[in-house]
């Protein structure tokens, strides 16, 4: 482990992030109390439609992050815009996506149990979400192979753009097959919002929040993965000196050694 | 509220998640910017 070493700026924060993150938790504050408190019941699901201020708005920034994954992941296969900051892009936000398609998944089911009497049914929206959630766990035990940064970064850029075509699939299962799943109320084709004022008012609020957090996280995920990738590169650095100074040696004369019929005077037996 | 238990609980686990996700990349970001001197940090 390395020693600290003088430095005046010991975090991955900024001014920026700061302010970003202190407005997300005034949008996070106010969904929570739209959402619990002052939105209306529905006439048909009654108080378990404050599920979806939180359900919708996680898997909304799932869907956005699995997207820049692989926006990411396109950059660096893109010759002309080839960096490690892209890969390192891609790995933070599929990292985000997977945290948040799991919150998808539990609190989809918890609706579920509220709505439909059981908390899984092997329904095309339920299923074809899982799967692109193991899809990208995948894509983070590949990034975790061994290997020097660019062959992770290419390996994973494949993973990812694999992985994001699934996003379609989700989002019109529930057209395609017959799902137990409702259709969108917002983001449907037809553009008829069939939702109340105030509920559509703590959905965007919702789905606000959730964007500013997904940014917030960006940035301090993908710093990490910077400092990470820096010290494994000095780790590396460190590692081959080393070896080039033991190999030094090795070749190196070795200092004549004492005759063994002769010793030291310190070491002569008193008379 | 009928079914609060789910409700809140729903909102815990979300919200829990996500706070306690982001104390971790806080605290490893603390800990290895300590380890890295400012010229190998590009936001500073």
């Amino acid at each position: 482990m390395a020693d600290p070493v003088a430095t005046e700026h010991a975090s991955t924060g900024t001014r920026f992030t700061r302010w970003l993150g202190i407005v997300t938790l005034v949008g996070v504050v106010w969904l929570v109390a739209f959402g619990l408190l002052a939105s209306p019941e529905d006439v048909v699901q009654r108080s378990s439609v404050r599920m979806l201020y939180i359900h919708v708005p996680s898997a909304w920034l799932a869907y956005l992050a699995f997207i820049m994954s692989a926006v990411g992941s396109l950059a660096y296969l893109w010759k002309r815009t080839r960096s490690l900051t892209w890969d390192r892009v891609a790995g933070a936000s599929a990292e985000i996506g997977v945290l948040f398609m799991a919150i998808t998944l539990v609190s989809g089911s918890m609706w579920g149990r509220l709505t439909w009497g059981d908390y899984w049914v092997w329904d095309a929206r339920l299923t074809s979400t899982a799967f692109l959630f193991i899809t990208f766990v995948g894509y983070l035990a590949v990034r975790g192979l061994g290997g020097s940064p660019d062959q992770r970064a290419r390996r994973s850029a494949v993973v990812a753009l694999l992985g994001v075509a699934e996003i379609p699939l989700v989002h019109f299962s529930v057209k395609l097959w017959r799902s137990v799943h409702q259709e969108a109320s917002v983001a449907n084709p037809d553009g008829d919002v069939k939702m109340n004022g105030m509920m559509l008012f703590t959905l965007f609020v919702g789905i606000i929040a959730f964007t500013l957090m997904y940014v917030w996280l960006l940035l301090h995920r993908q710093r990490i993965l910077a400092m990470e990738d820096t010290m494994a590169e000095r780790g590396l650095d460190l590692a081959i000196a080393e070896r080039r100074t033991d190999a030094a040696n090795a070749v190196t004369p070795p200092a004549p050694k004492p005759n063994p019929g002769t010793t030291a005077p310190s070491e002569k037996e008193p008379v | 509220m009928d079914d609060a238990g789910f409700i809140v609980t729903s909102y815990v686990l979300t919200l829990g998640g996500v706070a306690l996700y982001a104390l971790a990349l806080l605290r490893r970001g603390r800990r290895l910017a300590r380890r890295l001197p400012d010229e190998d940090k590009p936001w500073v």
